[in-house]
């Protein structure tokens, strides 16, 4: 298949994102049950975020000794405007359901028969991971345009 | 409101210029490879501005270049 460097910098991006942030939702889930966020929660967060960081460094290096870097043109600015209008649906919806649970799990503290106990742990994981969808989104839409064409 | 298509001889006039490759096209226009092939695919319309660095590419008019196809009877 014939990637652009557009396509092979997005892939990137796109796998460090889904290898990384698997790993730590996958570890937070495990730590969901602490109600501290501070214990742990914190480190492993900061950690995902240079782990993307230094990976990202590394692989963009490696693509521009690889092959020729191109500089965005007027289509390339295009897509990336339609797939941040995409991405910013995600992000606005994600932050509604975000505030709706945390506004309906307040309510029904009492009333419902399970408790859904809030905790900072489980806020910043949700946003966290809607800023993660909604990035998703963003590359998928970059490499779904590039390769329907536009 | 009017809808049609632009339609392009770009692929045609790359070949009357001794098969010039999409990639010398990209240079001289200022775009990459990739947007020479969509805009050959039909699949993209350029910004006029780039619209007019193609036709200067191949020293014709715009209109020889890009042409508008009306859906519309």
């Amino acid at each position: 298949m014939d990637l652009s460097y557009q396509e092979k910098s997005i892939l990137g991006s796109l796998l460090a994102m889904v290898v990384v942030y698997g790993y730590y939702f996958a570890n937070a889930l495990r730590h969901a049950g602490e109600p501290d966020f501070a214990s742990g929660g914190i480190g492993r967060l900061i950690f995902a975020v240079i782990a993307i960081v230094v990976i990202q460094i590394v692989y963009q290096i490696i693509l521009a000794l690889e092959s020729r870097p191109e500089p965005k043109d007027e289509r390339d600015v295009l897509i990336e405007c339609k797939a941040y209008r995409n991405g910013y649906f995600a992000l606005a919806t994600g932050a509604f359901l975000v505030i709706g649970g945390v506004i309906m799990a307040v309510l029904a503290r009492d009333a419902a028969p399970t408790r859904i106990i809030v905790t900072p742990f489980l806020i910043v994981n949700l946003v966290l991971l809607f800023m993660v969808l909604a990035e998703l989104v963003k590359l998928l839409t970059q490499l779904f345009y590039y390769r329907k064409g536009f | 409101m009017a809808s049609g298509r632009i339609r392009n001889n770009v692929r045609t006039l790359r070949f009357h210029r001794s098969e010039m490759t999409q990639q010398e096209l990209a240079e001289k226009v200022g775009v990459t490879r990739q947007t020479v092939i969509a805009i050959e695919g039909d699949k993209y319309s350029p910004s006029l501005e780039v619209a007019f660095r193609i036709a200067h590419a191949f020293g014709v008019p715009l209109e020889e270049v890009f042409h508008y196809e009306s859906s519309e009877p």
